[in-house]
């Protein structure tokens, strides 16, 4: 009975922390320090990281004014990350109005939720085939309603908004559902209301539906971003390798992540790629601090 | 490091009150064009619903038809939409190429998610705990640097966490300092230490914690009970909705998973895990013949995940509805 209650909540709850801790430690934070030296150095992955020359700013300048690669994948990036998530928003919108309370809910929830537990590699496989622009199928509703054929992935203009389709196909059912969610959190009584006020569906939807939903939107923008900054899985399955479509122009398709992968993992300069993962960073950083002031303005407290 | 599971909040889907009560009280006082207009919007909505359902469904109806077409028909113009005789031997002659270890790849998977579901379960059950019935000194700031490093990109981690696992002491012909050998970067800990903790996990198991009342571990503690007492045998009980939610997310985001596994397998490729291996066997099948069992290997590597989802339908439909409320 030394010790005062205080005190043994300290104790105990640091000790309770310490597996999170230890975790943390070893594989974010000594890493992100790790990162920011690397990024000033030439460093290859393969010799030990003391013996690499240190090269001052000259990775970040390289990055921004010399490496054009670099520019197409974060003009390719932002494009994506806005694109895949503002439409997907939309769309999910739609089906979530749509499918919540319509009948046969399972057998919906179902179809619109395989994508979204369906690895992304072969998600890529799947939707490589249907963009086939000799024997998929997507040519070939084209060709049924009398449309001429496309090339898909291989066209340098439909490349990326063709991974944007397939990526809004295989996220919808996650945002449907949170959606859902956020609609069966209006009160009924508004609902009631505008009906009594003789409010037309339209009405409810722009007068009670959506701005209920606003903190819904806002935060699923802002944890959507977060993750579509770093798209690699579907780009690298569908325009790396693995696709029956012929290759992809690489620029087209160029994603931060994916150059980040090269860089370091194939040719071998993990100081780029890391002053390149910084770089990114920071822009997730300042993207996510705005959004979030918007959001704090948008009702946050309502989390709170 | 990262996390391939989404970040959450907390929320009650179960809450939910019908609209539908309101709906049939009201439906007998509309006016009749009202009503007709209200007829008219249903059969619209039916008819999106069901091309939405189609425009879902299609991409894995090719899925399995392209797995069990004969090369010519696969590649025939126009398309050929299910095949004239089914070669369902696609399937066994994937399971049996000892080139492509797709059992292998289902071991390694199974492994690592397992492994990683279990350690995340553990931390954020034991920092949920310490975050919300526990008083000292920083544990806010501790939990808003959780919820923090959730903006930190993957690619930040990598290069370190590679350098990192390669110097782990004691393991892979280390010595006790940590030089020379491999470190961790052969065996399945590399798949698997990286990802012990989340942040996203923590939170979500901090949220439902907050919910259990006090009172109820005072008493315990009266009663004598230690605080680890309490978390084994009172709060894990208590929260096991959340950890399921927790489990499957970890298990699924896991086993999805390509980024990471694809760096560390390039020199290791006994670990290689599904995503990998269906990614290796666009190579090793890329000859025209074995495009049907490169689509049959796709679709059995599909199916684990949406098992582990028809299964589980509830609680990740619940959870998915957690990450956006309190």
């Amino acid at each position: 009975m030394a010790l005062s209650r205080r005190a043994r909540q300290t104790i105990t709850g640091y000790a309770f922390l310490s597996p999170a801790l230890l975790f943390y430690a070893v594989f974010l934070l000594i890493p992100v320090g790790m990162s920011v030296y690397i990024s000033f150095t030439n460093w290859n992955l393969l010799t030990p990281l003391e013996r690499a020359r240190k090269v001052g700013w000259s990775n970040y300048l390289y990055l921004l004014q010399e490496d054009d690669m670099f520019g197409a994948a974060l003009r390719n990036t932002v494009i994506y990350a806005l694109g895949t998530v503002f439409i997907g928003m939309a769309v999910a919108l739609l089906i979530a109005l749509l499918i919540n309370n319509a009948r046969g809910g399972p057998l919906w929830r179902f179809l619109i939720f395989a994508p979204v537990v369906t690895p992304a590699i072969a998600v890529g496989r799947i939707w490589g085939g249907i963009y086939h622009p000799a024997h998929g199928y997507l040519n070939e509703i084209l060709r049924l309603v009398g449309l001429p054929p496309q090339q898909w992935l291989a066209s340098a203009e439909r490349a990326l908004p063709s991974i944007m389709a397939t990526a809004i196909w295989a996220g919808v059912g996650a945002t449907v559902i949170v959606l859902i969610a956020g609609l069966r959190n209006v009160p009924a009584q508004y609902y009631d209301a505008a009906r009594i006020d003789g409010a037309g569906p339209w009405h409810e939807f722009w007068h009670v539906t959506l701005p209920m939903l606003r903190p819904t939107v806002l935060f699923l923008s802002v944890t959507g971003l977060i993750g579509a900054w770093q798209v690699f899985d579907l780009v690298y399955a569908m325009a790396v390798g693995g696709t029956e479509s012929g290759t992809t122009p690489a620029r087209a398709v160029m994603v931060v992540a994916l150059y980040l992968y090269t860089t370091a993992f194939r040719n071998l300069r993990a100081g780029r790629a890391t002053a390149g993962a910084l770089l990114l960073f920071v822009i997730i950083f300042v993207v996510t601090l705005i959004l979030l002031r918007v959001l704090r303005r948008g009702g946050l407290e309502a989390y709170e | 490091m990262s996390d391939p599971s989404t970040v959450a909040g907390h929320g009650r889907i179960g809450a939910a009150r019908t609209q539908a009560g309101a709906v049939t009280a009201l439906r007998g006082k509309l006016p009749p064009h009202r009503r007709a207009g209200r007829v008219a919007l249903g059969v619209v909505r039916y008819g999106v619903i069901a091309l939405v359902a189609a425009a879902m469904f299609l991409p894995f109806f090719w899925m399995i038809s392209a797995s069990l077409m004969t090369y010519q028909e696969s590649i025939r113009i126009p398309p050929v939409w299910w095949p004239e005789v089914p070669q369902w031997q696609h399937y066994a002659e994937v399971l049996r190429d000892p080139n492509v270890p797709l059992g292998l790849y289902f071991a390694n998977s199974a492994i690592v998610s397992s492994a990683v579901t279990l350690l995340v379960l553990a931390t954020s059950s034991l920092a949920g705990y310490a975050l919300t019935k526990l008083h000292f000194p920083g544990r806010d700031a501790i939990f808003a640097f959780f919820l923090s490093t959730m903006m930190f990109p993957a690619f930040l981690f990598l290069v370190p966490v590679y350098y990192i696992l390669k110097r782990l002491p004691l393991m892979g012909g280390n010595d006790w300092l940590g030089m020379g050998g491999v470190g961790a970067l052969q065996s399945h800990m590399a798949l698997i230490l990286p990802f012990a903790v989340s942040a996203w996990g923590i939170f979500l198991m901090r949220q439902f914690m907050m919910s259990v009342p006090d009172e109820l571990l005072d008493a315990a503690r009266i009663d004598g009970a230690s605080e680890i007492g309490i978390w084994a045998r009172i709060m894990l009980p208590l929260t096991r909705p959340a950890l399921a939610t927790v489990a499957i997310f970890t298990f699924i985001g896991q086993w999805n998973y390509l980024l990471w596994p694809l760096i560390v397998t390039t020199s290791a490729p006994h670990l290689m895990t599904v995503p990998v291996g269906i990614r290796m066997m666009a190579t090793a099948y890329s000859t025209a013949l074995s495009a049907g069992r490169l689509q049959a290997a796709t679709a059995m590597a599909v199916v684990p995940t949406i098992l582990v989802f028809l299964a589980m339908q509830r609680h990740y439909i619940r959870g998915f509805a957690l990450t956006g409320f309190k």
